[in-house]
C-alpha cells in the first residue's frame, strides 16, 4: 500500500509536458479536494473549536473555554449511553468474530450448495439498518411477537424485552449479530483463499487432526485478518445509532440511549450544538484510544508473513 | 445408509461429518432466514390476525391492504421517490468523482500528491457524528436544509472510492496508456477511453457499495430534513410510528419496500459485490 507510484507522462518532450501533466493532475483531483475541503476539513475545524462554545440554537454561540468538557466528566447520562455502548459492542464483537470465523471455514470447504449458504448469511448485511430495527421490534413485542410466544410455549419467560436496559442490550446484540456476521465471514473467506493448501497437506502429513490444523494453521495466518475485523467491528460497535434509535424508542425517550444517540439527542432535541460537538470529540477520543490498545496489541498475536 | 454400511470407515465418517455440517447450516440458515419471511408473512396478514399470544406463522386470509395503507395512506410513496433521486444522484457523483480523482493519483504526477493522497485516507478515521453539527449549520447557511442538494451533496465526496479505485488503475498495465500518449491523447482523454472501459468491474463493485450505503443511510437525512416532503426512506420509516403504530404490518409491509429492491440489485451485482467488498476490507 505504498503511495509512491513510478512517474508516467514523461515522453521526452521537455518540461511543458511535465507541467501539463501536472495541471491535468490538479484539474482531476479539484472536485473531491474542493468537496473534502469544505465538508470534511472546514468542518472538522468548525467542530472543533465549537465544543468550546455554549450554542444553544437560535442564540449566538459564546466562548466557555474547557467547561463543556469539565461537564462531560461528571455527566451521568452520557456515562450511561457509554455503558450501554460497551455493553453491547465486547459480547457483540468476541461473539460475531468466532461465529463468522466458523462459517467461513465451514463454507470455504468444498461443500455442495456453499454459494446459497453464504448469500443466506450475507443478506442480512444489506438490509437497511432501520428495516431490521422494525422487524425485529415487532419479533421482541412482549405480547403478540413469535419470541414470546415460542417463550411461552417452552414454559420460559417472556420479557418486555425493550423495555428495560439488561433485555434490550441483549436483544440488540442479537440483532447486530445477525446484520453483520455476514460480512465478517466474506472478509474472512477471502483471507482464508489466500492460505496455501500444501500447508494443510504438511501439517495433515505430520499427523494433525482437523481441530489441530483449524488451531495451528487457519487461525495464525488468518490473523491480521482477525485483527482488521475486531480493529472496524469495535470502531463500528462504538458508534450504534440506526438500531437504537428504532428499536429502543419509545415515545421520546430512549430506554437503551447509546453514545451516538446521546449525542445527536443533545445536539438536535435540546439543541445544544456546542455540548453535543464537545461529546461527539469525547467519544472519538475513546474510539482512538482503543484503537492505538488494539494496534499495540497486535504485536503479542497477529502474524504477518 | 445401508449402502454405506459395507464400504470402509473414511466415507462413512465423511459422510456423517458432511450430512451434519449441512444439518447445522440449514438451521443456522432456516434462523436467519425467519425475521424476513416472519416479515414478508405477517406483512400480508389482516389486522385481526395480529394481536394474539400465539401468532401462526403463514396468514389464515391473504391480504394486500398493508401495503396499500403504506402507499396510499402515508408519504411513503414520496419517501421512495425521494429516495431513490437522492440515492442515484450520490452513487453517479460519488463514482465520478472518486474515479477522475483516483486516476490522477493513480497516473499522474503533480506536486502534493501523496501528501493530499494521505490526508484524504485520514479523513476516513473521523467518524460522521463528529461532523453532524457543522454541517448542519453549513446547510442552513447555504439555505440547502430540507432540499435534494442539502440531501445528496456532502455525500457525494467519497476518499474511500478514490482510494479503492485507485488501487485497481495502479493494476492496470501502463502499456495503454504510452501508446495512447504518443498518439497525442491527453490525460483526460486515456482516463476516459481506456482506463474507465477497463475498471468497469471495480466501478461496479464500488457504485453498488455506494448505492447500498446511500440507500440505508439515516443519521444525515434526519438531520438535514425536517419536513415530510423531503423525508428519506429510512427516515420516514423511523418516524412512520406515531401515525401506525396500532397496525405492525403496515410498518412491516413498509420495511419490506424499503428491503426489497437492494436484494433484487444484489442478485443482480452479486459477483461484482463481493469482489469489491474484500478490495475494499484485505490489504
Amino acid at each position: 500500500m505504498t503511495t509512491a507510484t513510478t512517474p508516467t507522462y514523461r515522453r521526452p518532450r521537455g518540461r511543458s509536458y511535465a507541467s501539463t501533466t501536472a495541471r491535468w493532475g490538479f484539474l482531476m483531483v479539484a472536485p473531491l479536494v474542493i468537496g473534502f475541503t469544505v465538508f470534511f476539513l472546514i468542518a472538522l475545524a468548525a467542530s472543533f473549536v465549537l465544543s468550546f462554545t455554549q450554542w444553544t440554537l437560535p442564540a449566538t454561540p459564546s466562548w466557555i473555554g474547557t467547561r463543556n468538557y469539565q461537564e462531560i466528566w461528571g455527566d451521568a447520562a452520557f456515562r450511561t449511553a457509554l455503558r450501554n455502548t460497551f455493553a453491547i459492542a465486547v459480547p457483540l464483537i468476541i461473539i460475531r468474530l468466532i461465529l463468522a470465523l466458523l462459517l467461513a471455514v465451514a463454507l470455504n470447504s468444498k461443500i455442495r450448495f456453499r454459494g446459497f449458504y453464504r448469500l443466506i448469511f450475507f443478506l442480512p448485511v444489506l438490509t437497511m439498518p432501520v428495516a431490521i430495527g422494525r422487524i425485529w421490534q415487532w419479533l421482541f413485542d412482549p405480547g403478540f411477537g413469535p419470541i414470546n410466544a415460542g417463550l411461552g410455549r417452552l414454559g420460559l419467560p417472556q420479557p418486555e424485552w425493550l423495555l428495560y436496559p439488561g433485555t434490550a442490550t441483549v436483544a440488540v446484540v442479537i440483532v447486530l449479530l445477525w446484520s453483520s456476521v455476514g460480512y465478517d465471514m466474506i472478509i474472512y473467506l477471502s483471507g482464508l483463499q489466500g492460505i496455501p493448501k500444501d500447508l494443510y497437506d504438511a501439517a495433515s502429513v505430520d499427523g494433525a487432526n482437523g481441530w489441530r490444523r483449524f488451531r495451528d494453521v487457519t487461525v495464525p495466518l488468518l490473523s491480521p485478518t482477525i485483527f482488521f475485523l475486531s480493529v472496524i467491528g469495535i470502531i463500528g460497535a462504538l458508534q450504534v445509532f440506526d438500531l437504537v434509535y428504532v428499536m429502543t424508542r419509545v415515545e421520546t425517550t430512549n430506554r437503551l440511549p447509546t453514545a451516538v444517540y446521546y449525542i445527536y439527542d443533545t445536539g438536535f432535541a435540546d439543541r445544544q450544538m456546542g455540548y453535543a460537538t464537545a461529546l461527539a470529540w469525547v467519544l472519538l477520543a475513546i474510539i482512538l484510544v482503543f484503537t492505538l490498545i488494539q494496534f499495540a496489541l497486535q504485536r503479542r498475536w497477529v502474524n504477518y508473513a | 445408509m445401508t449402502a454405506t454400511t459395507s464400504r470402509r470407515q473414511k466415507p462413512l465418517r465423511h459422510y456423517v461429518g458432511r450430512v451434519a455440517l449441512h444439518g447445522a447450516l440449514l438451521s443456522l440458515g432456516f434462523i436467519f432466514m425467519l425475521p424476513f419471511l416472519w416479515s414478508i408473512s405477517t406483512a400480508l396478514k389482516p389486522f385481526t390476525e395480529l394481536f394474539t399470544p400465539n401468532p401462526k406463522f403463514l396468514p389464515g386470509n391473504v391480504t394486500l391492504d398493508n401495503y396499500r395503507t403504506v402507499l396510499e395512506q402515508s408519504d411513503f410513496g414520496r419517501y421512495y421517490v425521494n429516495s431513490i433521486v437522492v440515492t442515484v444522484a450520490r452513487t453517479v457523483g460519488q463514482v465520478a468523482i472518486a474515479a477522475v480523482a483516483a486516476f490522477a493519483f493513480s497516473n499522474l504526477r503533480f506536486p502534493g500528491r501523496n501528501v493530499i493522497f494521505f490526508v484524504l485516507l485520514a479523513g476516513l478515521m473521523v467518524p460522521d457524528q463528529v461532523l453532524i453539527v457543522p454541517r448542519f449549520i453549513i446547510m442552513r447557511e447555504l439555505g440547502w436544509f430540507n432540499t435534494y442538494q442539502g440531501l445528496i451533496v456532502p455525500l457525494i465526496f467519497s476518499s474511500f472510492g478514490a482510494f479503492m479505485l485507485r488501487q485497481y488503475f495502479l493494476g492496470i498495465s501502463r502499456d495503454f496508456q504510452e501508446a495512447a500518449t504518443i498518439e497525442g491523447a491527453n490525460p483526460f482523454q486515456v482516463f476516459w477511453q481506456i482506463y474507465l472501459p477497463l475498471a468497469r468491474p471495480a466501478l461496479a463493485a464500488f457504485g453498488f457499495l455506494a448505492f447500498l450505503a446511500s440507500w440505508n443511510e439515516f443519521l444525515w437525512g434526519l438531520t438535514v430534513t425536517n419536513s415530510a416532503d423531503m423525508r428519506v426512506i429510512p427516515v420516514g420509516l423511523a418516524l412512520l410510528q406515531g401515525q401506525y403504530f396500532t397496525n405492525n404490518a403496515v410498518l412491516l409491509a413498509a420495511a419490506n419496500l424499503a428491503t426489497i429492491p437492494l436484494f433484487l440489485a444484489f442478485l443482480f451485482f452479486q459477483k461484482h459485490l463481493i469482489e469489491g467488498i474484500t478490495l475494499g476490507g484485505v490489504k
